[in-house]
């Protein structure tokens, strides 16, 4: 699934999230200069590296970066949720919701010359769940898949053994992006180093600590339906350079070593100004969220216990002050550029610490003790908040300080500790924590049923680590996943979403937002809808 | 001659078990700590039982530890040093291609701290008070400076503001001032020090005597006597002054986002990367053993004297 | 040549302004670790989103950081952390380095051929590297640090130590008491120790320095503290990234560890000095 505290992008290419493009109107990569121009190199630093670039292994989001220009989809996400034709000319779905058949184009050769067929549908999807290949993220994302049917050279048939509405957007995400059938059977040891796909861009070398270096597929006439144009890639090659101090990156990119970056720092957005320009976009998905262990038992199994918590701590503030006002504070379950988010829990609660304590008196915390912390009956109100700072992004040691010294204000201890990553999923194994804080990236509202279905528990493979047991909330997930008809599964999140907020089973803190530095020669960059941007349209102004 | 051999011999020896020793308690260490390394590796939250075992045995971590440090042993003697958990790359391989970045930076950290130290030296030692006082401070501050710091600064000022240096990336020499420089700080101070002092005792030896009686300018004698024999100091610290260059690294390619084994090495110890971390310590154990037999061999050389004590 | 952690040598400004000026740091410094409330303005983890970064003035010396919590009274309360690991690492490191020095002067051949073969390989890896592998194994945090720093620099006081106990074995007392047949044990505790120890003492002052300062390395590099525990290194990691828009929150913590590294350094080389001219071929 997800490294935690890393986004998850999920990819979906050239669909716009128009939501997020502020800092340059409707033309997201520069002004509005003159013709495209072809040619010219351009590098783009991000300071995650990627493990392994055989997309059907890796879990991390910088590799979803590097492989959506290496690999295309059978289908493509649009903004508002509904799929469209890519490498698959068009697809049934059975009335039982458990096969699909995707009709392939034809014409499209992969890298190593082999032509796109049903039998590299088939491949690609068997790769991706034998255990052999050891897939972190994308075996999960069609869990339920049974086989592929190879009808003919240009028709598959995918078989689910239980309707999933989020299966066409797990086969839109680079994690799933279809390889070329002969190098999948090619030689496994070195397939991290080699990912072979059909996508505007060839793999030419992998210089780790470096960077990821990528030239132009001269071939290439198969992009989705909405891209900027068509044909091969304006840029000759795309230069992806791994630099993980905020500072350098962004020094790299004002003294024109790079032409583009991945996370400037919000606090650097508004000060670059000159040759730069900033580029935003919203992420899709859960936003960064602390996640409460209310199970049975726990301390916070008490309402009025989660209720004080998300009272106690200003986050209109805290989330402006850390955040510079770049990142929105989040209130849904769901980002708004989620499909089905519901902007109606928005405002659901203030932040009022005489009503935090009014609230904790009444649950019956009432004394104090020497260093002003809550008792009751002889046991301090402390909650466990074990996080891990391997690869914490966005300053959130700063929101967990935050909302720790603010939780204090109204006697709750939070011991916020930080563990390596294995203590972390030790912890979470035995239950040993009453806080979690994790965002998750990809534009599917069944994420909710990640995090809180009982059919998603650790032991399942899911994201529910506490084993939340919300029966009222359960039905609405399982049903938003089990229909195919929209204006159901509108109904069935907005329920979902409002459930959340109004029993305080957790607490949004920001939605998550890609701000990417460019200079003002480059144009044509664009988002998908996993708020990373795409390069396929990019070009160099001369 | 036979005492000679005698002696190479037995450090050669010793120094194979040092790197066995290394491989040994570096191996004991990262086993006993807490952490599961397989988890680490997966780096997912909730990776499913299946793949969690999957991945151990792929590492040979289902093995019993005895086996496990027979396979390392077994390993190293040909040379092998495993495959990192991490990058799915020999560990060889990442070590030789990192250690070239740091074996850069450390050359020009040394060049760039020497050049500055032998003129303060060559200038200050044994008169000027003004002066020796002011290099004095001077080197007190730098050697208290710590890297991390003048790393930030330097960057600050001379590649942010004045953009005369790129922030990122060891493309050629001009990657290479600023990390070299921070770098460099530090040692200044210590150098000089050394250099002075030992520049000192050699102007009161008889040979710089005689040379002033020879009517030698006091110039050519500090340059071309005094300043051979201020070097030697320097060269006896040379096990400590890698030993500070590669601390240096660790802190420098941080601060700098440069590729290089400092940076390997901390970020295998974050990630639980063992066979990276066994790697760099074989590998440095034996590079510091090295040069420490290096420099005993050339003592042998320079002074007889201790060919003597030594046996 | 010292073998320690430092190979700062004498000739540190040893006029009496410096020396003065050095111990009133010191001063400083101690009182900032004991009492800090008398001189912070604001406690440490006091949170106030509504200032964040606010800059240098008179309500903040040294500027707010992001969370709007005071830089000035946050350095001040990193006193105490950095100033236990410097002085908690150079305890570790004379304490066990002493007693195995003192143990191979004295315990025969073969231990001392043992211990000494040890310590030089040990003598041969940076203290960084040591202090990490440490780290490796412990995990970070305050305590280990201190640990890993401390073990770090027990090769040098064992080796230093070691060369103390022998100039003392040598000398008539024990030579005495092996005369009329103390136990060894007797000799150990009760003439060489105590004999090698001073000399052995003098020398560590220099290190807490060293020590300090590689602690708020090993905390800029993420693995000292946790936040919200105020310690120079880790603030100043933190306050990179605002370097153009607050760069108190950068400058300050810097220039605090060198002037109190400086300050151990100069007291360090005063009192080494006065004891090597006290006691002639002190080393």
């Amino acid at each position: 699934m997800h490294n935690r505290s890393s986004l998850r992008h999920s990819p979906l290419c050239v669909a716009l999230l128009v939501v997020g493009l502020t800092a340059c109107g409707t033309d997201s990569g520069g002004g509005t200069a003159s013709q495209p121009t072809t040619g010219g190199a351009l590098t783009y630093a991000t300071p995650v590296e990627p493990d392994c670039l055989d997309p059907a292994v890796s879990a991390r989001d910088v590799t979803a970066l590097v492989d959506r220009n290496i690999f295309d989809s059978l289908v493509q996400q649009k903004p508002d949720g509904s799929f469209q034709p890519w490498l698959a000319e068009r697809w049934e779905t059975a009335a039982d919701g458990r096969s699909y058949t995707f009709h392939l184009r034809t014409g499209v050769r992969f890298h190593d010359g082999t032509p796109l067929d049903a039998g590299a549908v088939k491949a690609t999807l068997d790769h991706a769940v034998d255990p052999a290949t050891e897939s972190r993220y994308a075996a999960g994302l069609i869990a339920g898949y049974q086989g592929t049917e190879v009808v003919d050279p240009h028709t598959a048939v995918v078989r689910l053994d239980r309707p999933n509405a989020s299966f066409l957007q797990a086969l839109s995400a680079p994690y799933l992006g279809i390889q070329s059938p002969r190098a999948l059977q090619g030689d496994p040891a070195g397939r991290c180093d080699k990912p072979v796909g059909s996508g505007p861009y060839r793999f030419v070398k992998w210089e780790k600590k470096v960077g990821v270096e990528l030239s132009r597929n001269p071939d290439y006439a198969w992009p989705p339906k909405d891209a900027g144009h068509t044909g091969p890639a304006r840029l000759d090659s795309l230069k992806i350079t791994f630099v993980p101090e905020d500072t350098v990156r962004v020094g790299a990119l004002t003294s024109g070593q790079v032409q583009a970056v991945a996370s400037v720092p919000p606090g650097r957005a508004k000060t670059l100004g000159g040759t730069v320009q900033v580029l935003r976009a919203e992420s899709p998905g859960a936003p960064y969220t602390i996640y409460f262990n209310s199970a049975p038992g726990t301390v916070l199994a008490d309402v009025r216990v989660r209720q004080a918590l998300r009272r106690a701590v200003d986050l209109d503030q805290l989330v402006k002050a850390v955040y510079f006002g770049q990142y929105q504070r989040a209130w849904s379950p769901l980002t708004p550029a989620t499909p089905f988010y519901d902007d109606a829990t928005k405002g659901a609660f203030t932040f009022d610490q005489a009503e935090a304590n009014r609230l904790l008196d009444e649950a019956g915390w009432t004394t104090r003790d020497g260093a002003g912390y809550r008792v009751r009956d002889g046991r301090r109100l402390t909650l466990r908040w074990p996080h891990t700072a391997d690869m914490e992004r966005d300053q959130r040691g700063l929101i967990g300080q935050g909302v720790q010294a603010q939780a204090r204000q109204v006697g709750i201890e939070i011991q916020y500790t930080q563990v390596d990553q294995g203590t972390i999923g030790e912890l979470i194994g035995k239950r040993a924590l009453d806080l979690f804080d994790v965002s998750f990236t990809r534009p599917e509202p069944d994420i909710l049923r990640y995090f809180f279905g009982t059919d998603s528990t650790l032991e399942k493979g899911g994201g529910n680590i506490f084993g939340l047991d919300i029966p009222g909330l359960d039905k609405l997930l399982t049903g938003g996943v089990s229909t195919l008809d929209q204006a159901e599964r509108t109904r069935l999140y907005a329920d979902a979403q409002r459930y959340v907020v109004d029993n305080a089973i957790s607490l949004p803190v920001y939605v998550p937002t890609s701000l990417v530095g460019v200079t003002r020669d480059v144009h044509g960059i664009e988002f998908g809808a996993g708020a990373y941007p795409l390069f396929y349209d990019a070009w160099i102004a001369r | 001659m036979i005492s000679a051999l005698r002696w190479l011999l037995r450090r050669l020896a010793l120094a194979v078990l040092v790197v066995l020793g290394a491989a040994t308690v570096a191996f004991a260490a990262l086993h006993l700590a807490p952490g599961d390394p397989v988890r680490a590796v997966i780096g997912t939250l909730n990776p499913s039982q299946d793949l969690v075992d999957r991945v151990r045995v792929d590492l040979g971590l289902d093995q019993p530890l005895a086996t496990q440090y027979g396979q390392l042993l077994g390993r190293l003697v040909t040379g092998d040093l495993g495959e990192s958990y991490q990058l799915h790359r020999p560990v060889a391989e990442v070590i030789a291609s990192e250690i070239g970045w740091t074996a850069q930076l450390a050359m020009a950290s040394l060049v760039l701290a020497l050049a500055p130290s032998v003129l303060l030296a060559v200038t200050t030692a044994g008169r000027r008070p003004a002066l020796r006082r002011l290099s004095t401070v001077l080197e007190l501050i730098t050697a208290s400076s710590p890297t991390f710091w003048i790393g930030t600064l330097l960057l600050a000022v001379f590649s942010f503001r004045l953009r005369l240096f790129p922030a990122a990336g060891g493309d050629g020499i001009e990657g290479l001032v600023l990390p070299a420089a921070a770098q460099a700080v530090g040692l200044i101070g210590i150098f000089t020090q050394v250099l002075r002092q030992s520049m000192e005792r050699a102007l009161d030896e008889p040979f710089a005597l005689s040379a002033r009686a020879r009517g030698t300018g006091e110039t050519a004698l500090r340059l071309r006597h005094a300043l051979r024999h201020a070097l030697i100091p320097v060269v006896t610290l040379s096990g400590w002054i890698t030993g500070a260059l590669f601390s240096g690294a660790v802190v420098v390619e941080t601060v700098f986002s440069r590729p290089g084994l400092g940076r390997t090495l901390v970020t295998a110890i974050l990630g639980r990367d063992l066979p990276v971390v066994i790697g760099v310590v074989v590998v440095a154990a034996a590079l510091f053993t090295l040069i420490n037999l290096v420099v005993d061999l050339l003592y042998r050389v320079v002074d007889p004297r201790l060919r003597e004590q030594a046996a | 040549m010292t073998t320690l952690l430092t190979p700062v040598a004498a000739t540190l400004p040893r006029a009496r302004p410096a020396l003065i000026a050095a111990w009133a740091v010191l001063g400083l410094l101690a009182l900032a670790a004991l009492w800090p409330d008398l001189l912070a303005t604001a406690p440490p983890d006091a949170v106030d989103p509504a200032s964040a970064l606010a800059p240098i003035g008179p309500d903040h010396p040294f500027g707010a950081d992001q969370l709007g919590r005071d830089v000035y009274s946050r350095v001040v309360h990193g006193a105490r952390l950095s100033l236990l690991i410097g002085l908690g690492a150079t305890t570790i490191a004379v304490s066990v380095g002493a007693l195995l020095g003192v143990l191979a002067a004295t315990a025969g051949r073969t231990a001392d051929e043992v211990l000494m073969r040890i310590t030089d390989v040990l003598l041969a890896f940076p203290g960084l590297l040591l202090a990490l592998l440490v780290i490796a194994v412990l995990g970070p945090g305050p305590v280990n640090t201190t640990i890993a720093l401390g073990l770090a620099a027990v090769p040098g006081y064992v080796r230093l130590s070691r060369g103390q106990a022998l100039v003392v074995r040598e000398s008539g007392y024990v030579r005495a008491a092996v005369v009329l047949g103390r136990s060894r044990a007797a000799i150990f505790f009760r003439h060489v120790l105590p004999n090698a120890l001073p000399p052995v003492l003098v020398f560590a002052t220099v290190d807490i320095g060293t020590a300090l300062m590689a602690s708020t390395s090993l905390s800029f590099l993420g693995l000292g503290p946790q936040p919200p525990t105020p310690e120079w290194g880790s603030m100043l990691a933190e306050g990179r990234d605002y370097l153009d828009s607050a760069w108190g929150l950068t400058v300050f913590p810097g220039l605090v560890v060198t002037v109190a590294v400086i300050a151990c350094y100069v007291v360090g080389a005063h009192l080494r000095a006065r004891f090597e001219g006290r006691t002639p071929g002190g080393r």
